[in-house]
């Protein structure tokens, strides 16, 4: 369903047809949007209708195609601030996990450290916003706009359930990966457009890595796909409720996945590209006050991205398990997947806790020779699982 | 040089599987730490238990007190000084003032004073806006809360006891040394009488002098005398020394 069909004037009397219009099956964002309008927008209407009595504006503001297209808007606000909520949550996580690993106490501003985050982003609000003379001004920003974007994307668009979504569209796991491998270009052309040589340093490192992980990542997810027989991240989901977990044929695939997906995150094992202690802050480094805070809360959009994939991919989505009944995993799916993302970020945790930065050619060595490869094995097994009629 | 490399750390499937190690370590740490509680401590909300004896601030027991000022001369930083501050009754004493810039919160003092008025505190909290406010004078010094746990003792074992076969520690040895006075230089100035602050001297005829008149010179009662010294450094003439008894 594109976007003119339920904006258009023309189509929509054939588009009401539908019972959950605009989608077609029920979808609780848009519900509860469109009841949020219903309540505002009819409330503002009717104070315009009292001061102006028969006005034409307050008919028009509750119009069919009007309360629709303000139902939209405020869907999209509802679905990024729940995302949003969930990456806060996480990077609350991570503060006071890492802290346990560490045998202290982590974060203690407010809510049991969860405020730490909002202490952060007002901090790097009330910075000077500075740029340096001389950047490349246009590729400065627009690379730092676009990085940002793809990462809120990435994370908007991997549902919370069958009832969560944006949009449903068949090609689902292509058009994320499609998405999340635009970073790497930008944060290339970023590094060269801030005339740094740490900039410059940590862009070519971010793009080589990012580049050479994204190939097993792929496969993987072509792995899954064989054995779900689609790409719609709901039929992934409805798969392995009818099956198993993923995981438990393609174990080889998560351990892939999830390595890659740390890569990607520029995670720590990985985080060449933003690698604090030699270079300044890595293709950052020209990046101040709320643009360095919007990076760093893309990273961890792309993160929470990642952990979401992991748990839709491979540990069945929002289903609490397959062995549970439908009436049980439809009480709240869109916590169970929530939950799911937070234990696979606890794990990216763990691993940040255990392990130091790979050297730049381990990087490459562990991407092209040992990834890849299991990547491939991965796929046969998926190739002969689905042939053999185990899926 | 690869070979060299190669010939040093050669590959091995173990060696491989590195990362294994310290995720099981820190795992094991985390499963700990999150059963029990992280050892910090948020100093300024919870603070750590102290003991009865924790050698904080040293603490007045103004009455207590000689004016003996062995602690004065025990202080490793000198930050301790004699005053003369009024008693309860209005009399001129001698008391000791802390400067806590300077003091290190060894508890000498405290160990050192014959009749444990000085005692060690658990305060240590001590901040102060100005330089000035941390000179402590003898009445800000007394802590209410003064428990017997808080007087340090001076413990020893001394060398001629384990001589003797006697290897038991003494509490304050030192303090039943004697003061000996030499009579032959003594001119009888009643000095050692009067900075003595437990009243041990009493100043007796005794002989006659160059010039045939009586001669007064000191005799000290042991039972009265707490080896603090004053005499010592107060006698112009250098004739009073102390004698080691054990």
């Amino acid at each position: 369903m594109a976007l003119n069909d339920w904006i258009n004037y023309a189509d929509y009397s054939d588009l009401q047809n539908f019972a959950y219009y605009p989608y077609e099956t029920h979808n609780i964002v848009y519900e509860i949007g469109y009841n949020l309008y219903q309540f505002l927008g009819g409330l503002v209407a009717w104070l315009i209708d009292v001061i102006f009595p028969g006005n034409g504006l307050s008919t028009w503001l509750m119009s069919g195609p009007v309360v629709n297209l303000f139902a939209v808007i405020i869907v999209a606000l509802l679905i990024f601030l729940i995302i949003f909520t969930g990456v806060l949550v996480s990077l609350w996580q991570e503060r006071k996990t890492l802290g346990r690993f560490m045998d202290r106490r982590g974060t203690q501003i407010g809510l049991k450290g969860f405020l730490q985050c909002v202490a952060d982003g007002f901090k790097t609000f009330m910075k000077e916003n500075t740029v340096p003379k001389k950047v490349d001004h246009m590729a400065y920003m627009w690379t730092l706009s676009l990085v940002i974007g793809t990462s809120v994307l990435v994370a908007c668009m991997l549902p919370l359930s069958d009832r969560f979504f944006i949009v449903n569209y068949d090609s689902g796991f292509l058009i994320v990966m499609a998405i999340y491998a635009l970073a790497p270009l930008f944060i290339l052309v970023s590094g060269w457009a801030q005339n740094n040589k740490y900039s410059l340093i940590g862009g070519m490192r971010a793009a080589q890595s990012m580049i050479s992980y994204e190939i097993p990542m792929l496969i993987t997810v072509c792995a899954v796909a064989i054995l779900a027989g689609t790409f719609n991240i709901g039929g992934v989901v409805a798969a392995q409720h009818e099956s198993t977990w993923f995981i438990i044929p393609l174990f080889l695939g998560f351990l892939v996945f999830f390595t890659c997906s740390c890569a990607e995150a520029e995670r720590t094992p990985f985080d060449l590209a933003e690698s604090e202690s030699e270079l300044v802050e890595g293709w950052q480094t020209e990046y101040a006050g709320m643009k360095w805070g919007l990076i760093m809360l893309g990273d961890y959009l792309r993160g929470f991205a990642s952990c979401a994939m992991i748990s839709l991919l491979f540990l069945g989505g929002w289903n609490i398990a397959p062995f549970v009944p439908d009436n049980i995993n439809a009480i709240l799916p869109e916590a169970v997947q929530l939950l799911k993302g937070w234990f696979v970020f606890f794990l990216m945790i763990w691993v940040r806790a255990a392990l130091p930065r790979v050297r730049i050619d381990q990087i490459l060595n562990l991407g092209w020779k040992v990834l890849t490869p299991l990547a491939i094995v991965n796929l046969g097994i998926a190739v002969v699982l689905k042939m053999g009629g185990f899926f | 040089m690869a070979m060299k490399y190669l010939d040093k750390y050669p590959r091995s499937t173990a060696k491989r599987l590195w990362v294994l190690k310290p995720l099981w370590s820190t795992i094991k740490l985390f499963s700990k730490t999150a059963v029990r509680r992280p050892v910090t401590i948020q100093y300024p909300y919870e603070k750590e238990w102290l003991p009865d004896n924790y050698r904080g601030r040293p603490g007045l027991r103004f009455d207590m007190c000689v004016g003996c000022g062995v602690c004065e001369r025990a202080c490793p930083t000198q930050c301790i000084k004699m005053i003369e501050v009024p008693d309860d009754n209005g009399n001129m004493v001698m008391r000791p003032q802390v400067f806590l810039g300077r003091c290190a919160f060894c508890g000498y003092c405290a160990e050192f004073c014959p009749t444990n008025a000085m005692t060690v505190t658990p305060e240590y909290e001590l901040a102060e806006l100005y330089k000035k406010n941390l000179f402590w004078g003898p009445r800000r010094l007394h802590f209410e809360d003064t428990t017997p746990e808080m007087e340090v003792h001076y413990e020893v074992t001394l060398q001629s006891d384990i001589d003797a076969g006697n290897p038991e520690k003494r509490v304050r040895p030192f303090e039943v040394d004697n003061p000996v006075v030499d009579e032959g230089k003594c001119i009888g100035c009643k000095k050692c009488e009067r900075v003595c602050p437990t009243g041990a001297v009493t100043m007796i005829e005794k002989g006659v002098n160059e010039k045939g008149k009586p001669k007064l010179v000191p005799v000290f009662s042991h039972d009265k005398c707490i080896c603090c010294e004053q005499c010592v450094i107060g006698c112009p003439k250098d004739c009073i020394h102390i004698e080691e008894v054990l």
